[in-house]
């Protein structure tokens, strides 16, 4: 298996005034190629940071972050640019590539169409609910076809309903896209109806406390929360979180 | 924008609405015309009947008088034009290098920390202190009026963008970082257009100011202009003048936010915020 990402004894320090935090500290592990990987960490913990690093937005204080292709970054909330239009919103990271051949732009455009955005091109990202609205975030994503997506609990500001829904939705468009994915999230069954592979966190300073795959036959998200081992594995991170 | 077009027909809730809403708008109208009716009116009747002496409120038919014999000596437009040119470019000026400057300003982290006293204080200073000064440098001519209007509304403009700029949304331009934007997509994608609403309040705010500032300048050293009738009929004791040019500058101080709303209108046209 292709090795995607990997963080070596990673730790990283904010430096203020103040004084220093330390945030990330002797933090390892890696992402293969097409797997989905969810970490779980209390709140605070440093998870922001760790996808920062993976990003290539921090450098690391001490260790090193390796990283083969692209990185996709899809926040917890949209952050769809309001005065462009939605096509305008999908095409962006193309823009900023500085190469919006027609064939990427009929790319993304595609992808657009083909998880049912292509009604709202032209409209306005206040125009769309707020299920519409991640879900166009993560076509924009999508758009400049990263190696691998970086996301940062990006369902949470969605109310219970939407969630589900949408969960459902990045999910199926993410495997049907055959895309690596790091999930950030403090919600155990979000990861698990979601991930390959759980990583748990440990409080700040975060490292890597527990690691599980998780054989799930099935991707659904929705089914995978019907399954009996659904609640074992709840209990099982429930604990590791907070023992 | 999708504009769906239905074939509109309203229930007749929504009629009744739309029908007490055209009276609202119809009565608020009127009212204030009427206001200003009666106020014009009452001025012209008190005068009129020696309840107050138009020597020393004028009124408004002497303003229409005093307005129109300006006309006939071909002066009125000499001094409308001097004072609307010194405003209009004073604003201009002010409104073009303070927003050049907030975005230096945002671009250099140090050089913004350098240059905030300097602001801090220029902003406090009240600027009719620089009139002498001013006077000395650029004579009593139009470029001295210039001068003042700019400095007016120059720090103004400054801190006003640069607050919008440093204030944009820290989610977005990460979301930006990630994608590989430099500084230059960062600012043209993202900090001028979202401090767009900004910008246009700043119009509004430094309409004002330039109107302060060219009014200002011309009390402390014109020949010529609004302010300078303003002043002059005050010296000489013309209250009719210098009614007469406020009511000339209340116009076009008016039409002149008016253009801005218009503007306004425009620019956020097409960005449903
Ligand atoms: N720019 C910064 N400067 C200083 N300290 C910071 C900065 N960003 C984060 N921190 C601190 O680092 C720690 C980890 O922050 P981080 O945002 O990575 O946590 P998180 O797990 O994402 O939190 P949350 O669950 O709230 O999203 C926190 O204690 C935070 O206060
Ligand atoms: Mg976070």
């Amino acid at each position: 298996m292709e090795e995607i990402l990997r963080f070596t004894d990673v730790g990283y320090i904010y430096h203020t005034k103040r004084g220093e935090t330390v945030a990330i500290k002797g933090l390892s592990f890696s992402v293969e190629k097409g797997e989905f990987v969810a970490i779980i960490g209390p709140s605070g913990c440093g998870k922001t940071t760790l996808l920062s690093l993976a990003a290539g937005l921090l450098a690391p204080s001490e260790g090193e972050v390796t990283r083969s292709g692209r990185c996709g970054y899809m926040l917890q909330k949209d952050e769809l640019f309001p005065w462009r239009t939605i096509e305008k919103n999908i095409l962006l990271p193309l823009e900023i590539k500085g190469k919006l051949q027609q064939e990427q732009k009929e790319h993304a455009c595609s992808l657009a169409e083909k998880y049912g955005l292509s009604d709202y091109l032209q409209s306005y990202p206040s125009e769309l609910s707020g299920g519409m609205r991640q879900r166009a975030a993560l076509i924009r994503t999508l758009a400049a076809d990263p190696d691998v997506l970086l996301l940062d609990e990006p369902f949470s500001a969605l109310d219970y309903q939407t969630r589900l829904n949408v969960t459902k939705d990045v999910a199926h468009i993410i495997r049907s896209e055959q895309k690596t994915a790091l999930l950030i999230t403090h919600d155990i069954s979000e990861a698990i109806s979601l991930a390959d592979r759980v990583l748990v966190l440990s409080s700040r300073p975060a490292r890597v406390t527990h690691a599980h795959s998780l054989q799930f036959e099935e991707p659904d998200p929705l089914k995978r929360r019907e399954k009996g081992e659904f609640s074992e594995w709840f209990e099982l991170l429930w604990r590791e979180l907070n023992g | 924008m999708k504009h769906k077009r239905y074939e509109i027909s309203y229930s007749e809730e929504h009629l009744r609405f739309l029908k007490k809403r055209r009276l609202h708008v119809g009565v608020v109208w009127s009212l204030r015309v009427g206001i200003l009716l009666l106020l014009i009116g009452f001025w012209e009747l008190s005068t009129a009947v020696g309840w107050a002496d138009a020597f020393l409120v004028s009124s408004p038919s002497r303003i229409v008088k005093t307005i129109a014999g300006l006309y006939q000596d071909g002066t009125l437009f000499y001094h409308i034009g001097t004072t609307l040119w010194e405003t209009a470019a004073g604003f201009a000026i002010s409104v073009v290098l303070g927003y050049g400057i907030a975005l230096l300003l945002w671009w250099s982290e140090t050089v913004r920390s350098v240059l905030e006293p300097y602001i801090v204080v220029l902003n406090a200073l009240p600027k009719i202190a620089l009139g002498p000064l001013i006077i000395i440098w650029f004579g009593t001519g139009s470029k001295a009026i210039l001068f003042m209007t700019v400095i007016v509304g120059l720090i103004v403009a400054i801190m006003h963008m640069l607050t919008a700029f440093v204030s944009t949304d820290k989610n977005k331009l990460l979301l930006l970082r990630s994608m590989g934007a430099n500084k230059w997509q960062i600012l043209s994608k993202l900090v001028v257009p979202s401090s767009l609403a900004s910008f246009i309040s700043m119009l509004k705010v430094n309409v004002g100011m330039a109107w302060i500032g060219s009014i200002m300048g011309e009390y402390i050293v014109s020949r010529a202009g609004l302010g300078y009738l303003i002043v002059y009929g005050g010296q000489v004791f013309k209250l009719d003048l210098l009614m007469a040019a406020t009511v000339i500058l209340c116009f076009f101080a008016a039409l002149m936010y008016f253009l801005v709303a218009m503007l306004e209108k425009l620019l956020v046209k097409n960005t449903e915020n």
